[in-house]
């Protein structure tokens, strides 16, 4: 096993820091494989989420959707997009596959969000004379920011944790210093590529988490203001 | 994940069954383990079926991962009989094990394995790390051997992520044959890399099926970078003289192409281990 003084003098080499599979890189790696999911799903979910709460109509393909990307095993998928799209297109398989699992929480917190707003206040806002597009960006995406916010912090947190997966096919990220450090034996190297891992989703978790908290208390005085 | 669970399950059911078999009785059976890797188990399906056949009850704890697991179990005789590899085994006793030729790496073995394990006859069979490249690759550049690579430039070598690190990774190219290559980790992927042209060589068992199938060109090691890593069975003091003499009849009998032809079976026909240890062992007369 290992020591605390172990992992302490791995942090403090340069060279576990450093170069293509230092810990730096492989943070960049990892948080632009995480982004470039979570851009993904939400060019189709934010938009789909928002017109089924808009209309009122297509609940069920939400539940639908969201029950069936979340039975689909993440490994089994990334594994299965590899072989369908070919080896050399990973990085895209990688993001389809980590796309899938983003999708439903990004839904189901735009959906919700428009969805929860009273009733009153929508007609009150037809009866001023806004015409749909107006309605939805000038009352309902402000009254269900912070519920859309709270799907992309759930997308987020569910992300960064499954990237782990992505050096099972050859791409980095800090899953890299866990695989490698286990099959090496090198229990301090694991426990450092953890302790990164857990940082970000936390650090992600904390800005989302604010984000979502500021974007509540802004609707609340604007609402009192009126 | 699956990995995971399985092995929790294998892990608790032996130490289960050790609770159970304190009491030492002579019709105890024999636990044989395996690692979670198809061709190992096929070689430990052999094991026991030879010493069914002979009346010996066995214990199957196939599966059971990588030696931090499975290692700890034979030390404290939750496990009795494990097919091994002499190279691979070594350096997880000895790191710093120089020897790399068979014959070497055996009594290298033989010496620093722990007491109350001892190796049973080495089988002429081996499945060790190799490095490969495509037909094509290696007829445009004149490849046969390892330093042939020597003259290229701007070559790409990928493997597990531990190659990185390990004594033949791309530190041992360069020392033993002057190769410089940037490392890439292709994981679970290599092979796949390989043929995408991804990498220009790749590191592969030399018993992966896939070596024949895709027609990979396996560069000759004249220099010994590669530890030589034959079956070995790993057996505890439980197991008695005379299934010491079956099991090292299996390892007499299996050489390096029937275990090519055994894994060919289970990648291509999808059979059980059961059924191609079971076949190969009636072919060298070994079972009735």
């Amino acid at each position: 096993m290992f020591s605390l003084a172990d992992l302490w003098m791995w942090f403090a080499e340069p060279e576990n820091w450093l170069g293509r599979y230092g810990l730096l890189n492989l943070l960049g790696e990892h948080l632009a494989i995480s982004l470039s999911s979570i851009l993904l799903a939400s060019l189709l979910a934010l938009p789909l989420g928002i017109l089924i709460g808009h209309l009122g109509k297509g609940e069920a393909l939400v539940v639908g959707l969201s029950s069936i990307s979340r039975a689909i095993p993440t490994m089994g998928l990334l594994f299965a997009l590899v072989m369908l799209l070919g080896i050399v297109n990973r990085e895209l398989a990688v993001t389809l596959a980590l796309a899938a699992i983003a999708v439903p929480p990004i839904l189901a917190g735009a959906y919700s969000g428009i969805s929860t707003i009273e009733r009153s206040t929508k007609v009150a806002a037809i009866a001023q004379g806004m015409r749909p597009i107006q309605l939805i960006w000038h009352v309902e995406l402000p009254l269900a920011a912070s519920s859309i916010i709270g799907g992309l912090r759930i997308a987020f947190i569910q992300v960064v944790s499954t990237v782990v997966l992505a050096p099972l096919v050859g791409l980095g990220g800090l899953g890299f210093a866990i695989i490698q450090g286990l099959a090496l034996r090198d229990f301090a190297q694991v426990t450092a590529g953890a302790i990164a891992i857990v940082l970000l989703t936390l650090f992600g978790n904390l800005v989302l988490g604010m984000l979502q908290q500021k974007t509540r208390l802004s609707t609340l005085r604007q609402i009192r203001a009126r | 994940m699956k990995k995971t669970a399985k092995l929790l399950i294998a892990s608790a059911m032996t130490a289960v069954l050790a609770l159970a078999g304190c009491a030492q009785t002579p019709s105890e059976p024999i636990v044989i383990g395996s690692q979670a890797y198809y061709s190992n188990e096929i070689i430990a399906e052999a094991y026991a079926l030879v010493l069914e056949d002979a009346g010996y009850t066995v214990d199957r704890q196939f599966s059971l991962g990588q030696r931090d697991v499975y290692v700890p179990a034979l030390l404290s005789g939750e496990v009795d009989l494990f097919p091994e590899y002499t190279g691979n085994l070594l350096q997880y006793f000895d790191a710093t094990a120089t020897a790399t030729a068979a014959d070497d790496v055996y009594s290298a073995l033989t010496a620093a394995l722990p007491a109350g394990l001892s190796a049973l006859e080495m089988s002429g069979a081996s499945d060790q790390d190799s490095y490969n490249v495509t037909a094509n690759f290696a007829a445009q550049n004149n490849l046969t051997s390892i330093g042939d690579l020597a003259a290229l430039t701007g070559l790409k070598l990928g493997g597990a992520p531990e190659l990185a690190e390990r004594p033949y990774g791309p530190t041992g190219l360069d020392s033993f044959y002057g190769v410089k290559v940037e490392f890439e980790a292709t994981g679970d992927a290599t092979v796949e890399a390989l043929v995408a042209g991804l990498v220009n060589m790749a590191n592969v068992y030399s018993a992966d099926p896939r070596i024949q199938q895709l027609g990979l060109v396996t560069l000759a090691d004249p220099l010994g970078l590669f530890l030589a890593s034959n079956v070995v069975p790993i057996a505890s003091d439980a197991v008695d003289q005379k299934a010491r003499d079956l099991i090292n009849k299996v390892s007499q009998a299996m050489t390096a192409q029937d275990l090519i032809a055994m894994n060919v079976r289970s990648v291509q026909e999808q059979l059980s281990p059961n059924q191609i240890a079971r076949e190969w062992l009636f072919s060298k007369g070994l079972i009735k």
